[in-house]
Order: structure tokens, then C-alpha cells, then sequence
């Protein structure tokens, strides 16, 4: 197994283990259940945060979609086919962005945080630095 | 002009072979198909598990499985202490129809407050009012200088004014300020895990009893049907009142 296919690799199981993340909290914003959190109890305060929704809908179902852009990307790229690699990137980095700007909230006007939010964001962060080394540092043929 | 030739002279085996060498969309659908359901079905089984656990700690509380015996008649308490008599209300500070009961629960206390001994239990619906749980740690927090009922009743008459604001918790430090509460205790106790653990068993509570929404009331550890009109209720009340004594 060469780099590439080993980051494509990492890609998916990053996405994996961010679509159950998201697909977790998805699930407890659609009902009233309170939220199990065990190292920081700020959970509740978090995500029942005017922050953590657009509208009705929580905003870990967005994540969802972009774990799950990122994990047809690698799957598609370990396929053999062609990658829409702008569109991951920009992806990628978009959700950075709104990483930070969570975690400024979480910091400084929620003073709370939530694991939930802090395993996303660590995925968002190293999602990211696995699409740069992809794409820019040690770019060569993929080879399947 | 030269005539086109395919490399093996043979189009037919040719195609066959761009055929077999162009990867099959079906396999990475498949796979992506697989990974969407397999993690959404680890999400779901954990959300369920969570919800089960907390379901599980509680039953093993009490194993009795009648509502009356899961509801505990502690907590916030106004009308006699001593009354056999039990109304149990299960209420959400950002809920309009808990507002209006409020007032009907005030004139029943006023009423037969001697021979009834009223409960409130927070049930914040946090999926439908985004600011109902900090509501009821606000409560909770006043309830800590003895100001419970006080920060209830003010929570509940303005309800319009904090409900959809993004940072409620600093319209109620004002509250607090105007309820006379040490506002420095207020602030720790506010966002304390001890708060939130109190309102965490008052929702097992409504879980178990099988709350599905608010304000829910249970008179003597039996559910109060819902009444049209302020008589209905006063008449259930005291249905309840006297099959008691």
C-alpha cells in the first residue's frame, strides 16, 4: 500500500467515525433525551445552543454531509476513478472555518464545551491536513 | 488517406477490454451505501443504549413498575408539606401552555393549598425550546437561595422576553439581581453540575413516568387527564383531594 492510498484510507475512517458522530448528535437534537457527557458536562449547554442549529435543523446533519463528501471522494479515489479534489478541499476547508468560529463560541460565550463537538472538530482538523498533504506535499500517481 | 485500425485490428475485443479496464461504479456506490448505513445504524444503537441506560439506572431506583411509586414527591414544593394529597406537575419554562397553567396552579394553591401538596419537576423539551434548559437551571439556581418559586413565577410571566434571545442566561442574571440573589453564587450555581444533575433526574423521572409532553401533571402518582376549562381542572383536583382523605 503506497501513501496515497494509506491518507485515502485514513480519509475514510476519519469520515466514518465523523458520520457516527454527527449521525449521534443528529439523532439526540431530534429528541428530548438529555445528552450523556462525560468529560466536560457541557453537552446540554452546547447543543441546545441557539448556535448549534440553522433554523430547526442541527447543524451536525451539515457535518454529516461533508463527512460524507469526503468519504465518497476516498472510496471513489481508492476506486480507481477520478477525484473532485477542489471540491473536497474547499469542502474541507470551509468546515475548518466553522470549526474554529464553534470553537471560539464554545470558548468564550458558551464557556462550555462538549465532546461530541471537540471529536468533530479534531476530525475536521486532521481531515484537512490529510487533504493538503494529498493534494500539495508528495503528490504522485495514485496507484491501485 | 490511412485507414483507422484499432492496436488489436479487432474493435469488438477491443471495446471488451476498455471494458474490463475501466473501474466499476458499483463497487465504491456500494461501499459509500455500506459506511452511510453502518454508521448511521452505530449512531442510532448508541442513542438508543444511552437512552435505555439512563432508563435502567433509574427503574433500578425502584422496580416497582406503577408511575406512582417512580414519582417521588420531593423538590420544589408549595401548599402543605404534609398533605396525602399529591399534585405532581412536570413543566418546561419556555412552554406557553406551562405558563397558563402556571396561573391555574396558583389559584388551586390558593384554593386548597391546606389539603394539597403541589410538586414541580423540570422538563425542559430542549429539542423545541432552545433556551429551556438554561430556563430551569435559573430556577434551580434561585432555588438555591430559597428563591424557587419566586424565579418560577418571573421565568413564566415573561417568558416572551427571553425565550428566542441567543444569550438568555444574562436576562436572567437580571432576574436575579431584581430577586435580591447573591448574583456571584447565582452565576456558579447557574452552570454547576449539581444543577444540571437535579434536572437530569427530574427528566428520568418524566421519562419513566412516560411524559410525551408539557405541562404533564400527576394527582396522587396517577396521570390528570387534560380539562377543557379552569372548572375541570379545579373538579379533577378535587376528585382527587377527597378520594385520598
Amino acid at each position: 500500500m503506497n501513501k496515497e492510498t494509506t491518507i485515502h484510507w485514513l480519509l475514510v475512517v476519519a469520515s466514518f467515525i465523523g458520520m457516527i458522530d454527527s449521525a449521534y448528535i443528529g439523532f439526540i437534537s431530534l429528541t428530548d433525551t438529555l445528552i450523556p457527557c462525560g468529560l466536560t458536562l457541557g453537552c446540554d449547554k452546547v447543543l441546545s445552543s441557539p448556535y448549534s442549529h440553522l433554523g430547526n435543523v442541527s447543524i451536525s446533519w451539515i457535518g454529516l454531509l461533508f463527512y460524507l463528501l469526503v468519504a465518497s471522494n476516498s472510496i471513489f479515489g481508492l476506486s480507481g476513478f477520478r477525484q473532485a479534489f477542489k471540491i473536497t478541499l474547499a469542502a474541507s476547508t470551509l468546515a475548518f472555518l466553522i470549526t474554529l468560529y464553534l470553537l471560539y463560541i464554545q470558548i468564550f460565550i458558551l464557556k462550555a464545551f462538549c465532546d461530541y463537538c471537540l471529536l468533530s472538530a479534531f476530525l475536521v482538523i486532521l481531515i484537512l491536513g490529510l487533504q493538503l498533504k494529498l493534494n500539495f506535499w508528495g503528490k504522485t500517481e495514485l496507484s491501485i | 488517406m490511412p485507414k483507422k485500425t484499432s492496436p488489436t485490428g479487432n474493435r469488438s475485443k477491443d471495446r471488451k477490454r476498455l471494458k474490463k479496464q475501466s473501474p466499476s461504479i458499483l463497487t465504491p456506490v456500494l461501499l459509500i451505501i455500506f459506511f452511510v448505513v453502518a454508521a448511521v445504524g452505530v449512531a442510532l444503537y448508541l442513542k438508543l443504549s444511552s437512552t435505555e441506560g439512563v432508563r435502567n439506572q433509574t427503574s433500578s431506583i425502584n422496580n416497582s413498575s406503577t408511575i406512582a411509586s417512580v414519582l417521588s414527591t420531593n423538590g420544589w414544593t408549595k401548599g402543605n408539606g404534609e398533605a396525602k394529597a399529591v399534585l405532581v406537575e412536570f413543566g418546561d419554562f419556555q412552554c406557553g401552555a406551562c405558563a397558563a397553567a402556571r396561573l391555574r396552579i396558583s389559584k388551586i394553591t390558593e384554593q386548597y393549598g391546606s389539603r394539597l401538596k403541589v410538586v414541580f419537576k423540570q422538563y425542559p423539551m430542549q429539542r423545541i425550546h432552545r433556551n429551556a434548559m438554561i430556563a430551569a437551571q435559573a430556577a434551580e439556581a434561585a432555588g438555591q437561595q430559597f428563591k424557587f418559586w419566586e424565579m418560577h413565577d418571573l421565568l413564566f410571566e415573561r417568558q416572551n422576553r427571553w425565550a428566542q434571545v441567543p444569550d438568555a442566561h444574562t436576562i436572567f442574571l437580571k432576574y436575579a439581581s431584581e430577586l435580591g440573589l447573591d448574583l456571584a453564587r447565582f452565576k456558579r450555581d447557574i452552570w454547576d453540575s449539581k444543577t444540571k444533575e437535579k434536572i437530569y433526574r427530574d427528566v428520568m423521572e418524566g421519562q419513566i413516568a412516560q411524559v410525551q409532553s408539557v405541562p404533564a401533571f400527576f394527582l396522587n402518582g396517577k396521570p390528570l387527564r387534560n380539562a377543557r376549562d379552569d372548572a375541570e381542572f379545579e373538579n379533577l383536583i378535587l376528585e382527587g383531594i377527597q378520594s385520598i382523605q
